[in-house]
């Protein structure tokens, strides 16, 4: 049992890492004001992107990371000129920007002869001298580079976020654009930047699903994670640190569905297969129900909202 | 409010004009847009849609007298047009059910779920043969729409008591009702004939009766009356009146003493509804049977359909037929040019983007700055 027990905790780190990344991208650029639904596409432009990337450079697993997430964030300025520019509503957008994500990985995956190829993925690195500790070694000190990079990127995004001029004016163009407008800030620009790196970090863990775990590219290989993360951003209230809690609990739930079978419980596999998606419902609807902490409070204030200057009261 | 950021410039303290500046250009807010006008920017944003659509399908490598030559072909000769015709009533049908929730500013985004259950429900009638042969059929479409709206009313109830986000949640349940959909498919529903991992025939009984030309069948007659019942209920009756002061103000429409929680229970409901209604009809008129993979496709369809026709029910006759069209199209495409069968899906994102691109026309104008 206690074998059981380390073999999933030491597989959590790599199921929740993309929850987590995504998630983290996801509050950068609602943080901003902008309803980002698409994770699901960005996710599934990283993944590609980085298989893409490993076969045309013959490996370099972390350099393909890297590409996918400047792809991605290349490929979210479609969403940005609709949703900032053009001022469309944000949930037609997004929704547009996942199934245009969908055919076009779809499409270039068949005609680049990407899909089903295995490739050398992203490889685990053991820490010297720690990963040998009982417990404690595989747990912690046998993941791979994006593993133990999440936590830094965190706390990076975080000081930026809370502790920088950048971090406060993308919180006042999310809470109170007209306020920020008034005061000089560019509304488009800080948006446009949000939408940009935070379609990064999304298809950075996209990009971790391919290079990382799957080692090969399926289409719609994201599986509703990008989803899951849309609602842990709900559920963690927009806050970074609660996001990468949700993130270790759904990874944990993710890293559970395998060993259901192994340890001899009788549950049909596609009930199995269904947890992640009623228990992100089941968090969703927990969230919603927390009298003044509500996540309805804790949103952007203008999140969804586009800026008309001329149209402000 | 002082939010402590340096300031650059005064820049809304001088307005010549109520406008939004862009370097060259000004936007003025139009407070009204005429409809012909209203007409010709959608008709501008599908024809660039479909530009974009043909540039990247020629990039991917299908010449343009093939694709032209497809697209011909769908109108060619009755045979053709009838399996137009039999694409577009399932395409009607989700058009329909999307429009009615965002009628009420429900985002049903789960319509494929929906689907799944109603053709799980109606399959469940179907193989265990129950009621007398001469009702099954009816019986089938009811349960369809049961099913169809057991699948919305959880969303619909979290949503109006608890506020959660229900495009979330419907979503959500698509990936549940898939893996219902594939449990029941590999399990007890398996083929016992052929061992394949669909349910067993539908009876003579069971299937949609060909209306005697070509293959066509009583979907196409019940899309469109179904059709002339969303007509009837949101430009005539009273429920209709309800659903648009519900959907320009909720909280007056509440002050004016309508049950905004039942007028939006209501659509919702009816909206599941007709998506369990479409999947019955491409089971029982098309399939013969439930298959993994029947409604691909069809929810983002319903959306881009209701979008399109700006929720109007009649102008989704239009884009349903539209749509059919690609979806005949990338059938023949794929077989003849290995283009995966999520092409649909490309064009039709493709259209979306393009024409609500070009909606800020409609509620701008955009003029030279002097």
């Amino acid at each position: 049992m206690t074998d059981f027990f380390i073999n999933w905790v030491a597989n959590i780190p790599g199921f929740a890492a993309p929850f987590a990344l995504a998630a983290l991208g996801l509050i950068i650029s609602e943080k901003s004001g902008v309803l980002t639904l698409g994770a699901e596409g960005y996710m599934l432009v990283g993944a590609l992107t980085g298989v893409g990337a490993v076969l045309l450079l013959g490996g370099y697993p972390i350099a393909a990371l890297l590409i996918a997430a400047g792809v991605t964030g290349l490929f979210s300025i479609i969403f940005a000129v609709m949703s900032v520019t053009l001022r469309v509503n944000q949930v037609i957008a997004s929704l547009a920007i996942i199934f245009l994500a969908q055919g076009l990985t779809s499409l270039v995956a068949t005609r680049a002869g990407w899909t089903n190829v295995p490739i050398a993925g992203l490889g685990r690195l053991n820490v010297p001298g720690l990963s040998d500790l009982p417990v404690v070694g595989p747990v912690l000190f046998q993941q791979d580079i994006v593993c133990y990079l999440t936590v830094p990127i965190f706390v990076g995004v975080v000081y930026v976020l809370n502790r920088t001029m950048i971090g406060l004016k993308l919180r006042a163009v999310g809470d109170g654009p007209d306020a920020a407008d008034a005061a000089g800030v560019s509304i488009n620009l800080v948006r446009y930047g949000a939408v940009m790196v935070g379609a990064a970090l999304v298809g950075l863990a996209g990009a971790y699903l391919s290079v990382g775990i799957a080692k090969l590219w399926v289409d719609g290989m994201s599986g509703g994670r990008g989803l899951i993360a849309i609602a842990l951003v709900i559920f963690a209230r927009w806050h970074p640190w609660r996001a990468l809690a949700g993130a270790i609990l759904f990874g944990g739930i993710e890293a559970l569905i395998p060993r259901v079978a192994a340890i001899g419980l009788q549950v049909p596999q596609y009930f199995v297969m269904m947890t992640p998606y009623i228990a992100t419902l089941a968090v969703m609807v927990w969230a919603s129900t927390r009298g003044r902490e509500r996540a309805a409070f804790a949103a952007p204030r203008a999140l969804g909202q586009p800026h008309t200057r001329e149209e402000r009261h | 409010m002082n939010i402590g950021m340096e300031r650059k410039e005064p820049s809304a303290s001088q307005p010549p004009r109520r406008g939004v500046r862009i370097p060259g250009l000004l936007l003025e807010v139009r407070q009204h847009a005429p409809v012909w006008f209203q007409t010709i920017v959608l008709l501008c944003g599908v024809s660039v849609g479909l530009g974009l659509s043909f540039l990247i399908l020629m990039a991917a490598g299908v010449p343009a007298d093939g694709l032209v030559l497809e697209f011909k072909n769908i109108f060619s000769n009755t045979t053709n047009i009838s399996a137009l015709l039999t694409q577009l009533a399932p395409l009607l049908i989700v058009g329909l059910s999307a429009a009615v929730a965002f009628r009420v500013r429900f985002w049903n985004i789960g319509i494929e779920g929906q689907m799944i259950l109603g053709s799980i429900a109606a399959t469940a009638i179907a193989i265990n043969d129950v009621g007398p042969e001469q009702w099954r059929l009816p019986l089938m479409m009811i349960v369809a729409a049961i099913g169809g709206m057991a699948w919305i009313i959880v969303p619909a109830l979290l949503r109006i008591r608890f506020g959660v986000n229900e495009i979330i949640s419907t979503l959500l349940l698509n990936y549940v009702a898939v893996n219902l959909l594939l449990h029941l498919l590999y399990g007890a529903w398996r083929d016992p004939q052929s061992n394949f991992p669909n349910s067993e025939q539908y009876g003579p009984a069971e299937r949609l009766a060909q209306l005697g030309w070509e293959s066509l069948t009583y979907a196409l007659p019940l899309a469109l009356l179904l059709t002339a019942f969303c007509w009837w209920l949101f430009s005539v009756s009273r429920f209709g009146f309800y659903t648009r002061v519900v959907n320009s103000n909720p909280k007056m429409a509440g002050a004016m003493g309508i049950q905004v929680v039942a007028v939006t229970l209501g659509a919702a409901l009816l909206s599941g509804a007709l998506a369990g209604i479409a999947g019955f009809t491409i089971s029982a008129g098309v399939e013969y049977r439930l298959t993994q993979s029947f409604f691909l496709g069809y929810g983002f369809s319903g959306i881009l359909i209701a979008f399109l026709a700006r929720n109007n029910m009649i102008g989704a006759i239009l884009v349903s037929l539209l749509v059919a069209t690609f979806f005949i199209a990338s059938q023949s495409l794929q077989v003849f040019y290995q283009v995966p069968g999520s092409i649909v899906q490309l064009i039709q994102a493709v259209i979306v983007i393009s024409v609500a691109g070009f909606e800020f026309f409609n509620r701008f104008r955009v003029r030279l700055a002097r």
